[in-house]
């Protein structure tokens, strides 16, 4: 079998647009996160409701910063 | 004088070794040498024409070296030449090894070459042999002044060096410049321009030796590596980065006297011009990312050009490089992955070149350290030379165990050890997602943080007046919220109400119209069953006094509203009943219709500055 060359999993080059995509959208879900916090009340407050968003939140920033540290040449 | 007694010594190894047996049938029938010395590597290429006269196959020929050799040897290779002439066909190169063959004179050295297929009875076989030897060309005098030139001793036999007889030989000696300051001479030796020729001469028993030495002028750069570290680091999110720290140091001269900056510049082909002035390196193609620093900072001095073939990067050092001066420094850059990273049989692969991207650049120690990937197993190395190997760890960006590298060391290296290298290696696609699920825990831990700092109750005094007054806040806030949500629901429930009013104009359904009414009373009547206790809780509680009054009449109006919107309902539905034109309806139900727009008004007011508090 010849060797296959082996490419990267998403193409360099979108590494920077994926990058502000996920980082904004994970950022918007941070702010709904911290807003809820604020608003509600203690009694309230729903605890599945904040684990949910926080879990979205940090997959979509977790991944923004991923694509951020690739775009900008430090690939780890 | 110290070359005087060198001279001896070769003579009188020249002697002793004369009377060395001789090994087998073997007689070499022509030897051409050419010893390239345009640079700081001496390059001896001899094309040998081997005739068996014996009546056994002989399948290994022996290539003797003194020892002073040995030591410089750098890389030894044979190869066959299929095509003839001086068309370089496709080469088959033969197996080289040292071997230590019994009654010979211990100052030599001896490498076997094995013929694959052996030498019959009266057989002959023409190859090449190269060997490169660094460190051989000695300066003479050992140091110079900056506006002198630099001169170089070189010492080799004039007779090809053999454990075999020899029939007939040349030796050719190619040097940088014209100017020779002193060779030696023997009979038949001719100079013509820069190269001096030696023979032929005929019919030599073996071990023949004839000292010869060439003083000559060279002003090549003696750029040598005493150490090159060259870091190899695979990411597989698409990167193959190449780190090389040099230390370089001028081999040449040493330099005497002061060095003038000004005089260097003025005239740099007089005045130093055996400096290292720059240094190019032919890096891959597609390289991007390439950096020149070192310790103080980034050198601006370098040039950068690329094509699809190479990418070619001049550096200029920080000052010209004189003899025995030495500048330390750093180039990077970045590799597309695809370009060097195979998939092969369910193992990986990186196979790129070995040695020091520069041209004639002579490197002491070059280690050689491939970064893999963390959560790489069965780790192999496959290269066309012998290494000394170890295994590290290395930590780097969003690592846990660290990850593994292949350190491989090689002491004199040459141009000629540029070539291709492998490391196999095992590794999970799925070991990729370590990095971004680490971040993400990151992120995660954080928000947990957030959401414990907001359900623990951090205060000390759990039974200080003001604790227990924010206690009571926070319940009466939550039954506000409730209290708002009901509402909430409520006017939903009148928006449904209103809607199947207009379902009723415009389909004339009138059991839909009731039934939506029934399904609205249930759900309200529920709604103020819930309002209740919060109302009383509400009434009961200190805090709340201050906004109960908005809250009770939120609700009183709310239930005003209700109650208008119901006899609304029911006079509309009453009306088509009763088949009414939509006149008469319309003026039924003015009078009402304006007080509910007033109502819903005021609830939307009140219930804006319930949400302020």
């Amino acid at each position: 079998m010849a060797p296959k060359p082996i490419t990267s999993p998403v193409p360099d080059a979108w590494y920077p647009t994926l990058s502000v995509v996920m980082l904004s959208v994970g950022l918007l879900f941070t702010a709904s996160f911290f807003i809820y916090e604020a608003t509600s009340s203690r009694k309230s407050r729903s605890l599945a409701k904040e684990l949910t968003t926080g879990a979205v939140a940090s997959v979509f920033l977790g991944f923004g910063s991923l694509f951020l540290l690739l775009a900008s040449g430090v690939y780890v | 004088m110290r070359k005087m007694g060198s001279r001896f010594g070769l003579f009188l190894l020249a002697i002793s070794i004369l009377w060395a047996p001789v090994l087998s049938d073997l007689v070499i029938s022509k030897v051409d040498r050419r010893i390239d010395l345009t640079s700081q590597i001496a390059r001896i290429t001899s094309t040998l024409k081997v005739e068996n006269e014996g009546s056994e196959l002989v399948s290994e020929v022996l290539l003797a070296f003194p020892d002073v050799q040995t030591k410089h040897l750098a890389h030894l290779s044979a190869s066959s030449n299929v095509g003839k002439g001086k068309v370089r066909g496709s080469s088959n190169s033969f197996t080289v090894q040292p071997v230590n063959p019994k009654g010979m004179p211990a100052s030599l050295t001896f490498y076997s070459v094995t013929l694959p297929k052996g030498l019959g009875k009266g057989e002959s076989l023409t190859f090449d042999v190269l060997a490169v030897l660094t460190h051989t060309l000695q300066p003479f005098p050992e140091k110079i002044t900056q506006a002198d030139i630099q001169l170089l001793v070189f010492q080799e036999t004039a007779y090809y060096l053999s454990p075999y007889a020899v029939k007939v030989q040349t030796l050719v000696v190619k040097l940088p410049e014209a100017r020779i300051e002193s060779y030696t001479r023997i009979h038949n030796t001719k100079n013509v321009g820069s190269e001096i020729k030696y023979g032929p001469y005929e019919n030599l028993p073996p071990f023949s030796y004839s000292p010869v030495v060439v003083h000559f002028e060279s002003n090549q750069p003696f750029a040598v590596a005493e150490e090159l570290v060259r870091e190899i680091e695979i990411s597989h999110w698409g990167n193959v980065q190449v780190t090389e720290h040099y230390k370089f140091v001028h081999g040449g001269a040493q330099s005497k006297g002061e060095f003038s900056r000004l005089d260097y510049q003025a005239r740099p082909h007089v005045r130093g011009q055996y400096a290292i002035r720059r240094l190019v390196a032919k890096l891959p193609p597609r390289a991007h990312s390439v950096y020149y620093r070192d310790e103080i900072g980034n050198v601006s001095t370098s040039n950068l050009w690329s094509d699809s073939m190479k990418t070619e990067l001049e550096i200029e050092p920080r000052y010209p490089v004189i003899g025995g001066w030495k500048t330390a420094f750093t180039i990077g850059y970045g590799l597309p992955l695809h370009d060097f990273v195979f998939q092969s049989d369910g193992k990986r692969l990186i196979d790129i070149s070995f040695g020091c991207p520069m041209n004639e650049v002579v490197i002491n120690t070059l280690i050689v350290k491939v970064v893999l990937p963390e959560g790489s197993r069965d780790i192999s190395v496959s290269a066309p030379f012998p290494l000394k190997e170890s295994k590290e760890t290395k930590f780097s960006h969003l690592d846990i165990a660290g990850r593994p590298v292949v350190v491989l060391e090689k002491t004199n290296a040459v141009p000629e050890h540029n070539q291709k290298f492998q490391v196999y290696y095992k590794f999970n696609s799925l070991a990729m997602l370590m990095e971004p699920l680490m971040l993400i825990s990151g992120f995660f831990f954080l928000f947990v943080a957030g959401i414990v700092y907001m359900h623990v109750d951090m205060s000390i005094s759990k039974s200080s007046a003001s604790y227990l007054a924010k206690l009571q806040w926070d319940e009466v806030q939550a039954a506000i919220q409730q209290i708002q949500n009901i509402i909430h629901r409520g006017l939903v429930i009148h928006d449904k109400l209103e809607a199947s009013l207009r379902d009723l104009s415009r389909t004339g359904d009138i059991q839909a119209c009731k039934a939506a009414r029934k399904a609205a009373d249930g759900s309200l009547k529920e709604l103020s069953k819930e309002i209740k206790p919060l109302l009383a809780f509400l009434q009961s509680s200190q805090q709340a006094a201050q906004i109960l009054p908005k809250v009770e009449e939120l609700v009183a109006k709310e239930r005003d509203l209700q109650e208008r919107l119901m006899v609304k309902h029911s006079t509309v539905v009453d009306c088509y009943e009763k088949k009414y034109g939509g006149k008469e309806i319309e003026n039924r139900v003015a009078s009402q219709l304006q007080k509910i727009t007033a109502l819903r008004l005021e609830v939307d007011d009140l219930l804006e500055f319930i949400d302020e508090i």
